[in-house]
């Protein structure tokens, strides 16, 4: 590009004398023209349609190609996710797909573990021979003791699935560090999967509850659907309140800000419950007839059961009856006697249970004043119009504008209750499954299986497995990755026998972006073969991979994805836009290789077979199971199953397939037949109750079953008990430019935010010292071991958050690719994981307590 | 003729700066020269603390002080309104930068195979994508830039980002003359932005600009701005900027 005066003269007078304009600059003359020769045709220009590789809901893409060369994604405007438009990671990631510092070949380690990696380069035959060897070798002793990983796949997780049945692998997962005690929570409540989220479309009263608005998702779907839906439900005259430590995340899209002190939720969302009883602003019908609110209690906790039946109190006879009688008129209040033995509508039980949580109670425990909590209760009382109807898709249905937005704010160490709680003031109101009100799954009202399943967990006799499944620990359970690292650690005290002796890691980073790094550290040194399929070098695969897999990341084919924004239904597919870059594969290609090597492909019950189940493959369209397919094929066969006739060149051509609205009666829980599937929503937690006796008797010590209670029961969090110095609450979020701790080395996106930062109030920094942009000492304390750990990071001044607490963003403390050098640490150095930092269902907490000095 | 306009909702603006980075994907702009930026804005104490957000392109002046005192008339106003910069004319004296009131003047300091995020001319990074690339720096650059547009003919779409040359916003003039909105208004993920024509009454900038109360920056600077914004009210010396971005490398 470096050209002289006289070339430039001559290029000028090549395009028609254009003005000649020069400057003299310290490295010598430069001029403006490009001295390239102009192309001799004009240039090929395709569009590719696909989805989002860096994000969580795989939004729809258009991929711009001239000459084959990708040079821009712009959103599907035929998408319902986003639309025409993508986030700043989803325009920024084609940086990363040019990135050369990908892993470009497979890589065999040649040092030791435990430190950075030295390797050597190895043909796929040579990698993926060395790694079937060691599955087989494994598999030979024990399946289980093969252990497999992933973070959030990408698209429908069925060749995931086929993998772990195939192969009989003990699966981790992920969602204990996302929001899974959400999950937990509303599936054993509600029977629906997911956490917490409004009827956009008709909602007039939000609580936006620990939702970061402007830079994080929400429930299930990714950033830009959920800012859509809110900024035009405020355009038609939503109100939102926002109740969060922190106020920047919700920006200006809230009317209120309750600053509530991080892990008080539960005390919060109990006085709500006090005040909308006090003020009888409670939709009675619905707690009759939908909930077990009415099944009448005995005095140990259990339902009263006539010939194994549940009974309510008929308030017309006077007598009990079973709650499915014909016209019984079941009583909420009241104290009863049956056969000489008081009983008591779950619902009367609640009303005593919650008579102490008074908003001044809550006040005290939450850190606000008192009138904001009955504030909150009155408007949602006035809000939810209890006993209104309106008309949708021609059925009637109740109106119940007021919903809650949460997500991630469920992993907390009571999360799981503090959910239960939240559901508890929706069912109060009658707000779930109505209209405007509160929704749980965007797709649709169905039952899933743990609603049952959590209701009949059978805890075992040891020995358990490395998540501690069907133990008295953690007998709801949600597969904490960071708890695994402490079973590895410790096997012995929680009865686990398994010594996992390999681990396939795939597009998870564990070391960085799981919490209670230095617990991760060290049991990953127990593992004695790692594998890492990853487009990077991870910093899990540089200090402990034994052989690293490169995965392609855009340029392959992948899916199905759900294309639905909670109103439209629809189905995308990744297509590639260009072929793999170096030598990376698309990952179910590294799988069906892998197995094929392994043993594991062909036949009854080999990957092929449980492809064709997990993506419900109908005859014709079955994968034969004696021969090796194409990705491609195998998207062919899918979209053909689905009744797509052009099969995968539909979606090559097109990108998404918009199924249209989903209709009243799948997307409203009133509207289903039977509403709500016809089970009552578990108001009262029986089955909580049975767990916590049964964990008592097989001798689990208290700290695992204090929150095994039928109703949601305020304790004050572990880390509260930490020394008064350490006397700040640390709490961690997600900023907009990253995707997790995989994209702050992408340099257009690390541009815009290079450096960690710890968000604290001028005024408890100028009490301590700290100016602005300053470095500082974050130390953190385990309330119940002692131990301490620190990080150094920089102040950053806000006036947005609470004095007594300070936030720090994940997506940080990356090592290993030169782009993310020197961006600080990790939050997840700081967090502690473990009994006191867990919730009861094993979920991450987010939350603990530091201290912070000038460095 | 058309009579081009922007027209900014900070009622719907969440501050995600992805309007930064469709920009800086379609025009192939260097590190630190932001054409769009977005301003993320802090004001009063805690607990009675505001949060917003304001994302400020070039504001195409009708009476723009950068086109009056560029001495090679490089920075010129088309009759669409336009605020054009004629990269083969630019001398890179700065004037323009100096006289803008708005900031949105980048001065290109370094070679762009040095500032394209990656030392391209570093062998090996260079020599690992060009089967990929054919040597295209950066990887994704647009050959729409390096054109000639309007019926003056001139390159104005800020190709080549050389050193030693000045360049802004140009409201993406090779897409709105393929009929195209503007990257940052094609992306926006909230529909905070618009662009159109304001001699029609009909565009959604004039319905919007009838509908709604407005303002521009800085309007007692008599720059004639066409850039408006609805909602919200211009930065006051009570707004302090939070997350703000190195730019001018």
């Amino acid at each position: 590009m470096k050209v002289t005066r006289r070339t430039f003269v001559k290029g000028s007078a090549a395009v028609g004398g254009t003005l000649v304009a020069s400057r003299f600059l310290p490295s010598g003359f430069q001029t403006l023209l490009k001295t390239e020769a102009a192309p001799a045709a004009a240039p090929q220009e395709e569009w590719v349609p696909t989805t989002c590789w860096i994000g969580k809901q795989d939004c729809g893409i258009l991929a711009r190609r001239i000459n084959g060369r990708v040079v821009k994604l712009e959103g599907h405007p035929g998408n319902p996710l986003n639309v025409g438009t993508l986030c700043p990671k989803g325009v920024a990631q084609i940086m990363a797909i040019y990135d050369p510092h990908r892993v470009r070949t497979p890589l065999i380690r040649t040092n030791a573990k435990g430190v950075s990696g030295q390797w050597r380069r190895a043909s796929w035959d040579e990698a993926l021979t060395l790694v079937a060897g060691k599955i087989k070798e494994v598999r030979a002793k024990d399946p289980k003791l093969l252990v497999w990983q992933k973070g959030r796949s990408k698209g429908k997780a069925f060749y995931d699935e086929a993998f772990v049945k195939a192969s009989g692998a003990t699966k981790l997962h992920h969602g204990a560090f996302c929001s899974d005690a959400g999950y937990r929570a509303s599936e054993y409540t509600i029977g629906m999967s997911g956490v917490l989220h409004p009827d956009f479309r008709h909602v007039r009263y939000l609580l936006a509850w620990g939702w970061n608005i402007t830079n994080a998702g929400g429930n299930q779907l990714c950033w830009i659907t959920w800012p859509q839906q809110l900024s035009a439900a405020r355009e038609r005259g939503l109100k939102v309140v926002a109740i969060d430590p922190r106020l920047r995340g919700a920006g200006p899209f809230t009317d209120d800000w309750i600053p509530i002190r991080p892990g008080t939720d539960l005390a919060f969302a109990l006085a709500l419950c006090h005040r909308l009883i006090a003020q009888n602003t409670i939709d009675r019908e619905y707690l009759r007839r939908y909930t077990n609110a009415p099944f009448l209690v005995q005095a140990d906790g259990t339902f009263l059961r006539i010939d194994g039946k549940e009974q309510v109190w008929d308030e017309q006879r006077g007598v009990a009856r079973p709650y499915d009688a014909v016209a019984v008129r079941p009583a909420l209040e009241g104290t009863f006697t049956v056969s000489g033995a008081p009983v008591r509508p779950a619902f009367q039980a609640f009303k005593d249970h919650v008579s102490p949580y008074t908003p001044e109670w809550a006040a005290q425990v939450c850190g606000i004043p008192a009138d904001a909590i009955t504030r909150v209760a009155r408007e949602l009382g006035e809000e939810a119009r209890i006993g209104s109807t309106t008309v949708i898709d021609g059925v009637t249905l109740p109106y119940r504008p007021v919903a809650i937005m949460a997500y991630h704010m469920a992993q907390q160490e009571l999360g799981f209750q503090a959910v239960r709680a939240m559901l508890t003031v929706m069912m109060l109101l009658g707000a779930v499954g109505a209209v405007g009100g509160q929704r749980i799954d965007v797709g649709g009202w169905a039952i899933h299986e743990n609603f049952e399943k959590l209701d009949r967990i059978k805890i075992t006799d040891p020995p358990y497995n490395i998540y501690l499944k069907d133990s008295p620990y953690f007998p709801i359970n949600s597969n904490n990755s960071s708890l695994v690292a402490r079973v590895m650690l410790n096997p012995d005290k929680y009865g686990v026998q398994d010594r996992p002796e390999m681990l396939i890691v795939h597009m998870a980073n564990p070391m960085v972006s799981f919490a209670s790094q230095p617990d991760l550290i060290e049991s990953y040194k127990k593992f004695p073969f790692v594998v890492v399929i990853d487009p990077w070098l991870s910093e899990t695969a540089d200090f402990f991979a034994d052989v690293v897999l490169p995965a392609a990341t855009i340029e392959k084919y992948e899916g199905p994805s759900k294309a639905s924004d909670q109103y439209l239904d629809g189905v995308a597919l990744r297509v590639p836009p260009m072929q793999p870059l170096f030598q990376s594969r698309g990952d179910i290609d590294i799988y069906l290789d892998l197995c094929e090597k392994a043993g594991l492909l062909y036949g009854r019950g080999g990957y092929l077979d449980h492809l064709n189940a997990a993506l419900k493959l109908k005859a014709p369209h079955r994968l034969p199971l004696d021969r090796k397919p194409t990705v491609r094929e195998i998207f062919d066969r899918w979209a053909k199953s689905e009744g797509i006739a052009e099969g995968v060149a539909y979606f090559e051509k097109h990108g998404v397939k918009v199924k249209g609205p989903i209709p009243a009666a799948k997307a409203y829980g009133y509207a289903a037949d039977p509403p709500f599937g016809g089970v009552r929503h578990r108001f009262y937690g029986e089955a909580l109750l049975r767990y916590q006796a049964e964990m008592r008797a097989r001798g689990a010590a208290e700290i695992y079953w204090r929150d095994y209670t039928p109703f949601p029961t305020w304790r004050a969090p572990t880390m509260t008990a930490s020394p008064a110095e350490y006397d700040l609450y640390l709490i961690t979020y997600k900023m907009i430019e990253f995707k997790q701790s995989r994209s702050s080395f992408i340099p257009l996106l690390n541009e815009l935010a290079p450096r960690q930062r710890l968000d604290i109030n001028p005024r408890t920094a100028r009490e301590r010292g700290i100016a602005d942009g300053e470095e500082v000492w974050v130390e953190s304390h385990h309330a119940l071991t002692g131990e301490t750990r620190k990080v150094r990071v920089r102040a950053h001044y806000t006036q947005a958050i609470r004095p007594d607490t300070v936030g720090l963003p994940h997506h940080y403390g990356l090592w290993s690719h030169p782009g993310a050098k020197g961006q600080g640490p990790t939050a997840n150095a700081l967090l502690f994981t473990g009994e006191g930092y867990v919730a009861n269902t094993a979920d991450q907490s987010f939350h603990v307590k530091v201290r912070v000095f000038k460095a | 003729m058309a009579r081009y306009a922007m027209v900014i909702d900070l009622d719907r603006c969440t501050g995600c700066r992805a309007c930064m980075e469709a920009c800086k994907v379609e025009n192939n702009t260097p590190r630190a020269n932001f054409w769009m930026y977005v301003f993320r804005f802090e004001e009063g104490e805690y607990p009675n603390t505001r949060v917003w957000f304001m994302p400020r392109p070039c504001m195409h002046c009708d009476n723009a002080p950068c086109v009056k005192v560029c001495p090679v008339g490089a920075r010129y106003k088309r009759p669409d309104g336009l605020v054009a910069t004629d990269f083969d004319r630019c001398i890179g004296c700065r004037y323009c930068e100096v006289a803008c009131p708005y900031g949105v003047n980048y001065f290109n300091w370094k070679r762009p195979e040095r500032n394209q995020y990656l030392d391209w001319t570093d062998a090996e990074a260079a020599a690992v994508l060009a089967p990929y690339t054919n040597g295209a720096v950066p990887p994704y650059k647009n050959p729409d830039l390096e054109r000639a547009y309007g019926p003056e003919r001139r390159r104005i779409a800020g190709g080549g980002h050389l050193k030693g040359v000045i360049e802004k916003c140009t409201f993406c003039v090779h897409r709105v003359e393929r009929g195209l909105q503007p990257a940052c208004v094609a992306n926006c993920p909230l529909f905070a932005l618009h662009f159109g024509d304001l001699d029609d009454p009909h565009s959604q900038v004039s319905q919007l600009l009838r509908r709604r109360s407005h303002f521009r920056l800085l309007e007692e600077a008599s720059t004639e701005p066409r850039v408006y914004y609805l909602g919200g009210k211009p930065p006051g010396s009570d707004t302090r900027q939070i997350e703000t971005i190195r730019a001018r490398a």
